[in-house]
């Protein structure tokens, strides 16, 4: 090599993101971090609020942690129960103090923020110490077990596990922090499935709860994590996702219902169904990816329109028409028959997805993953470069359906019923908004859109009339009752889709591309044009 | 004849533009073949066309005996075949390293199963092609960049990475469209250097270049085009005194006032 080349010194572009794949990392372990300190603070500050929605608060021992604290600041501990909660309510009071006292800071610049880590982690881990305690003393001191048919003090038991796990995230988020920095990913990864583990047995006594786990939060996550595929990676916009998940979701009902007479095993049929979404998403993909951006979008869109149009036709009289598909088998494993108990779906699917997340995750970081990126960034080039871009997008779109295709699959045997309306539009709209939420690009970010929006449109909307109908009812206004909020779905994904490209375009956990075009872009392109260079 | 890289009477014509008419020349193995020519002479075009980015409307280009018209471009590269663009085209929002081992792509051999499972080979391969891609990358002196960013790079380290990306599958003919495009003059040279490098290392590269001094210091020949067609080819030194050539570079009179 000649020496003026590696002598060569260049001025760097003055930009002010992440230059290097290694800063990217480390902001993005920054964004791990945060989600763990808010998700974990969340659950207890939620702990404390959530007697007050689902009925009236409890007194003594196992009473929510405003009842310990009042009482011992009017008349007095009343026992050792309620000093143990009264030092677990001033533990998530620091805990939520010092997040608050971060945001001035930041907001300000006034001081740095994160100050006294390790301290917050000690008092994260009194108040789980403390958490555990209350859950002990409950189990002694009531007659009933702790899991069983009790109705009185339902709501504390769920209380009392959100403080535990909300306190045990966040003391592992604040203590290990260095961990969470530097395998930010692992981190997320193993917290996440211990608490998704957990989620069971935390709202043990809201089967309705459980319910919206299994059917809705874990199936949409996974349809999230399949169409990141699609959109994140090989940046094909596609609007009729929910067709594939219709796919799915019909093959396996036909193969395991009375509707044909047909009765395979659901864990062969599973894989049936994945493998007929790939394979439709390879034939919707054939003659479309040659078309690009919007064109693309424009030919999905009509796609998802048809699938469910056809199913409704009752299509060669074999989907049922309107009303669908019924009397689809429940799936049974060693004997074990699931039936209607949304905690065994609900794990099934946990471990459905732990299996994406690995095998999505390992495709990303492989040839394949790099040839999607490539075909993202520069479509020509990556042909010119030598990527057979029509079968790297076809692999995308089949890859992406096949996900589905699991999801429709755990979807129609838990609800026994397949319909069309299941899978119309606005399917394909949550799905997408998760994924821009969460992030374009990045799996765990997905998983989170998947699950906050999930939270928000089918668990708060739908419970939201009720609530201010409790709270109507009580300070007399009545007319809070008769609100219809579910009727409000689009205006939520409207604005959080402007919300997100206003205020943070990359979504709540940008991938690392995004994070550099997102910082970089701007600086270095009005430098480009300076220099004459764009 | 059988030459490396015959362009055998093509034509591309866009609607009614003629951007290439009738056009023939041959590349030969182990030579830096350089195309010229005013903006607009359709050089690019050209290189397109062998690439396998437009197809050709008539004609035929055949590479070691093979006629490649007709073929996508990825299999064009994977022919032996790989190319720089006039406008940079890397993949920004990759690492440089990440960029490099695309261009690996087309030899890789890990299938969606090697991919899924992380296969020992899978992972062995993805090993060596990362310590090719880093060789790669020192050879065109990026080795310090191997982390950063595509699109933070400098101008005329982009312009490098773009070689490194084409160089990565291992071509037999590298395309480079105006690689000293942008680039200052200590640049040029270095950027000589290495391209002078890469032939005696026994690549065969054919460039399309503006600057008549970097054109005529390490071509071996030259095909000039105008206007679509082919008007001169040959030797540096033949070129340069070429009527037609001075002719369609500085006008009618100049080309009379050269010959008189």
């Amino acid at each position: 090599m000649p020496d003026g080349v590696a002598t060569h010194h260049v001025t760097q572009p003055d930009v002010t993101g992440p230059v290097t794949a290694a800063e990217a990392r480390r902001e993005e372990s920054g964004g791990v971090f945060w989600t763990l300190v808010i998700g974990g603070l969340m659950l207890v500050v939620a702990s404390w609020l959530l007697p007050w929605f689902v009925e009236e608060t409890s007194n003594g021992i196992g009473a929510s942690p405003q009842d310990a604290l009042t009482q011992l600041f009017s008349g007095g501990p009343t026992g050792v129960g309620s000093f143990v909660v009264a030092v677990m309510g001033l533990a998530m009071l620091a805990l939520v103090a010092g997040v608050v006292y971060d945001a001035v800071g930041n907001v300000t610049k006034r001081w740095a923020p994160m100050r006294w880590a390790f301290w917050r982690g000690v008092i994260a881990a009194v108040g789980l110490v403390c958490a555990v305690l209350i859950w002990i003393l409950i189990g002694v001191n009531r007659e009933e077990p702790l899991f069983g048919n009790i109705t009185n003090l339902a709501s504390t038991d769920n209380a009392v596990w959100m403080t535990m796990v909300g306190f045990g995230v966040l003391a592992f988020a604040y203590l290990m922090r260095d961990f969470v920095m530097q395998r930010s990913g692992v981190a997320f990864t193993i917290v996440a499935f211990i608490v998704g583990g957990l989620f069971p047995l935390i709202f043990n006594q809201s089967a309705s709860f459980i319910g919206w786990g299994a059917s809705i939060a874990a199936v949409y996550i996974l349809l999230a994590l399949g169409l990141n595929v699609v959109v994140g990676f090989a940046g094909l916009l596609d609007l009729g996702y929910a067709a594939f998940f219709a796919i799915g979701a019909y093959t396996t009902a036909s193969l395991n219902s009375p509707r044909h007479g047909i009765y395979l095993s659901f864990w062969l049929i599973i894989f049936i169904g994945a493998a007929v979404a790939a394979l439709f998403g390879a034939i919707l993909g054939a003659p479309t990816l040659r078309l690009r951006g919007d064109y693309l979008a424009i030919v999905t869109l009509g796609f998802g329109e048809i699938i469910p149009d056809m199913a409704k036709n009752n299509l060669f009289s074999q989907t049922g028409g309107p009303n669908g598909i019924t009397g689809i088998h429940h799936p049974s494993i060693f004997g074990y028959d699931f039936g209607l108990d949304s905690r065994s779906y609900f794990w099934a699917l946990l471990v459905v997805i732990a299996l994406a997340v690995i095998t999505l995750r390992n495709l990303e970081h492989s040839r394949i993953g790099r040839a999607w990126i490539a075909i993202r960034e520069d479509e020509i080039a990556a042909n010119a470069t030598g990527i057979n871009t029509i079968s790297t997008k076809l692999l995308a779109f089949s890859i992406g359906a096949s996900v589905s295709g699991f999801a429709g699959a755990f979807f129609g045997a838990y609800l026994g019923i397949v319909t069309p309306e299941d899978f119309e539009f606005a399917v394909s709209v949550t799905v997408l908004s998760m994924v821009v939420l969460g992030g374009i690009g990045n799996i765990t970010g997905s998983a989170v859109g998947g699950l906050l929006i999930a939270f928000v449109i089918f668990w708060i909307l739908p419970h939201a009339q009720e609530w201010t109908g409790t709270f109507g009812a009580t300070t007399g206004v009545t007319s809070l009752s008769t609100i219809d909020f579910s009727q409000y779905k689009f205006i939520i994904y409207g604005v959080i889709l402007m919300a997100v490209m206003l205020l943070r375009p990359g979504g709540l956990l940008p991938s690392r591309a995004r994070r550099v075009e997102l910082q970089s872009g701007i600086e270095s392109e009005a430098l480009a044009a300076v220099q004459g260079k764009a | 004849m059988s030459g490396f890289l015959e362009v055998d009477t093509i034509t591309k014509r866009f609607g009614g533009l003629l951007a290439v008419h009738d056009v023939s020349f041959e590349v030969n193995e182990g030579q830096i073949i350089s195309m010229i020519g005013p903006n607009g002479a359709g050089k690019t075009t050209a290189f397109n066309c062998i690439t396998g980015l437009y197809p050709v409307s008539a004609g035929d280009i055949r590479f070691m005996g093979r006629s490649i018209v007709g073929l996508a471009p990825h299999r064009v590269a994977k022919l032996g075949i790989t190319r720089t663009f006039q406008n940079i085209r890397l993949f920004s929002y990759m690492t440089a390293v990440d960029n490099v081992m695309v261009g690996e792509h087309c030899r890789m051999r890990a299938r969606v199963w090697d991919a899924v499972f992380r296969t020992p080979r899978a992972r062995r391969e993805e090993r060596t092609v990362e310590a090719r891609a880093l060789a790669t990358l020192r050879k065109m002196g990026l080795e310090r960049y191997s982390d950063a960013y595509a699109r933070n790079l400098p101008y005329g380290l982009q312009r490098r990475l773009e070689i490194a990306r084409a160089l990565a599958s291992n071509p037999k003919l590298l395309l480079l469209d105006e690689p000293a495009a942008g680039l200052n003059p200590q640049e040029k040279v270095e950027l000589m250097g290495v391209i002078s490098r890469l032939r005696d290392e026994g690549l065969t590269v054919f460039l399309i270049e503006h600057d008549m001094r970097v054109v005529m210091n390490i071509s071996d020949r030259i095909v000039v085009l105008d206007h679509g067609e082919k008007i001169a080819e040959g030797e540096p030194a033949e070129v340069r005194n070429e009527p037609r050539v001075i002719e369609a570079y500085l006008g009618h009179g100049a080309a009379s006032a050269s010959a008189g």
